[in-house]
């Protein structure tokens, strides 16, 4: 069902008020939200919006790191657990307009720093396909409220996976349109020149109508594109015929599970009878593997920048301290978690002045080099596409296996390719691996190739017929 | 180790927060990985090859008039603060005589 026809078959407060019970009771199951939105005055207001807003009375979610004006916006951190949000965020405002009804905000991991949602202040995220794994992260709240059948829409952001890894875990449609697509303004950053605005929805129709809602040029972010809004969802087309998807032989290479693998090849098979070309495409090895030690150099350092300013002096929690510096040497050490304060060493370690050269601008050179290497791929297709994990999500406490191997390093990271180029990429559900947990398959485009994208993830969506896919949680 | 316990908890020191004993020491310890890592930039040829900041290097931003947009009152600028007297923020001294 897509968001039309919901917004067609019920009434606002029926919609609003069935998506408000279902996500308390499957709080205790999920732990998705970090708090809830009275509804009441925003259901008032669409007395302002017209009846075809795109959005009209939609219960919807925004990750804990959007402002929105008099709500609580913690950044699923401790040091900002009393933060109120004095002003909208820009896509808050186009929200509102296009008829939506936030319903709260969801968890993340803090600042969105983290791919299992492990390190928000209010504790992991579980996944409804198996309540003893995680959802996977950073966006790991919204994704599960979009799997469970919560909301049918919600905002994440996506620095390295944060959006399409949690997609492909929960069987969901994740969207990370072009850099500078979706403004960011008034979105709590993690690393300004990686991070993306991100979604989740349930099929490629609604995936299309939202980015017509959410892009747009805006002057209150320097980054955001000048280009025009084409109405995504009319010019869908699922026709593949002599459509060229290049499959990227280092990403299934280093794919070890022959479950995923069989379903994968299967689909290639299906898109070659729709007319379909598969292209063999065969990146830099050296890149791929250099690909998430870059991501982490990169993201970390300016993370360690960005975050410099929460100091508990001005807003958020403030802790005690005999001067100036001990007060903020105390609210930063209480107020960030065990893992965040390790990326931010990381991070500081990369911008000392004796590791600069060699690592902080070493890893902005491999970057530049890993993204001429994608977009020369992306001259020989339309999208490359991979499934976007080696395997569904892990269990909570899993460990990690060989951080050097190549599965870790290219088959579980790869996706952040498309943040290093800003290349607009997405992840729809595909497959499911032997212990019938969700792996999804990943498409990423040249800049600014959403119309391209959606309906290729079209085409794919009609060969797999998953869509609109809800995972009930028992309560 | 690379790096002992306590140059992780001066590197912390340094961007304002304190590492106990047994994180400063989880730190070091997977430090080790991490520059393996690292080190596979290593192989990657970059003679010649600028930095890239940002994924796009097209000019997005440009001369406006000044304008009064949106703007915050002051009550609304202290909400958050910890503590705030008179329009200011409050904090300890920073100037000991």
């Amino acid at each position: 069902m897509t968001i039309l026809d919901i917004i067609h078959t019920t009434t606002v407060d029926e919609r609003v008020n069935q998506a408000i019970t279902k996500a308390k009771a499957n709080q205790s199951q999920l732990n998705a939200m970090v708090n809830f939105i009275d509804p009441s005055e925003q259901i008032k207001q669409l007395n302002n919006v017209s009846k075809d807003a795109k959005l009209y009375g939609l219960p919807i979610v925004l990750k804990d790191l959007v402002n929105m004006k008099g709500t609580l916006t913690t950044g699923s951190s401790k040091i900002l657990e009393n933060y109120v949000s004095p002003y909208n965020a820009t896509i808050t405002n186009k929200l509102i307009q296009a008829g939506a009804i936030i319903i709260g905000k969801s968890s993340c991991d803090t600042f969105g720093m983290g791919g299992t949602n492990m390190t928000a202040a209010t504790g992991p995220v579980y996944n409804p396909y198996d309540l003893s794994r995680m959802s996977g992260g950073s966006s790991g709240g919204s994704a599960v409220l979009v799997a469970s059948g919560v909301v049918s829409m919600a905002i994440g952001s996506d620095t390295g996976d944060s959006v399409r890894k949690p997609a492909s875990f929960n069987n969901i449609v994740g969207v990370k349109p072009t850099y500078g697509r979706i403004s960011r303004y008034g979105i709590i950053p993690y690393a300004s020149s990686l991070d993306h605005v991100g979604y989740f929805t349930r099929n490629v129709f609604d995936a299309a109508l939202i980015l017509e809602v959410l892009a747009g040029r805006d002057d209150k972010d320097m980054t955001s594109l000048n280009s025009p809004v084409p109405e995504y969802s009319k010019n869908l087309s699922a026709d593949l015929k002599g459509k060229r998807f290049g499959v990227m032989s280092n990403v299934l290479n280093a794919i070890k599970n022959p479950v995923v693998l069989k379903q994968f090849n299967t689909l290639l098979d299906q898109l070659k009878a729709k007319g379909a070309i598969i292209v063999d495409i065969k990146l830099n090895e050296d890149l791929m593997h250099a690909m998430l030690p870059t991501y982490y150099i990169i993201a970390n350092a300016e993370a360690t920048a960005n975050h410099s300013n929460l100091d508990g002096l001005r807003f958020g929690m403030q802790q005690d301290g005999k001067d100036v510096e001990d007060i903020m040497t105390h609210s930063r050490t209480v107020g960030f978690g065990k893992l965040i304060r390790k990326r931010f060493v990381i991070g500081s370690y990369a911008l000392f002045i004796e590791n600069q050269e060699f690592l902080f601008r070493k890893a902005q050179k491999v970057r530049r080099l890993i993204v001429e290497d994608i977009t020369k791929a992306l001259s020989l297709c339309d999208a490359l596409i991979a499934p976007a994990s080696n395997q569904g999500a892990l269990k909570i406490n899993d460990t990690k296996t060989d951080q050097l191997s190549s599965e870790y390093l290219i088959a579980e990271n790869y996706m952040a390719l498309a943040n290093f180029s800003g290349y607009p990429s997405m992840t729809l559900p595909f497959a499911y691996d032997e212990e019938n947990l969700p792996v999804g398959i990943n498409l990423t485009c040249i800049r600014e190739a959403e119309q391209m994208m959606f309906n290729l993830a079209l085409g794919i969506e009609s060969c797999t017929k998953l869509k609109d896919q809800i995972k009930e949680v028992q309560s | 180790m690379p790096y002992s316990p306590d140059y992780f908890k001066n590197l912390a020191k340094q961007i304002r927060f304190n590492l106990s004993d047994e994180e400063a020491l989880d730190i070091a310890n997977e430090f080790e990985v991490l520059l393996d890592q690292m080190r596979l930039l290593e192989k990657i040829d970059t003679d010649q090859v600028k930095e890239m900041v940002y994924p796009f290097e097209d000019e997005t931003s440009f001369m406006r008039e000044d304008e009064v947009d949106e703007v915050l009152s002051l009550d609304q600028v202290l909400l958050n603060a910890p503590n705030s007297r008179n329009g200011f923020f409050v904090t300890k001294k920073v100037v000991i005589s």
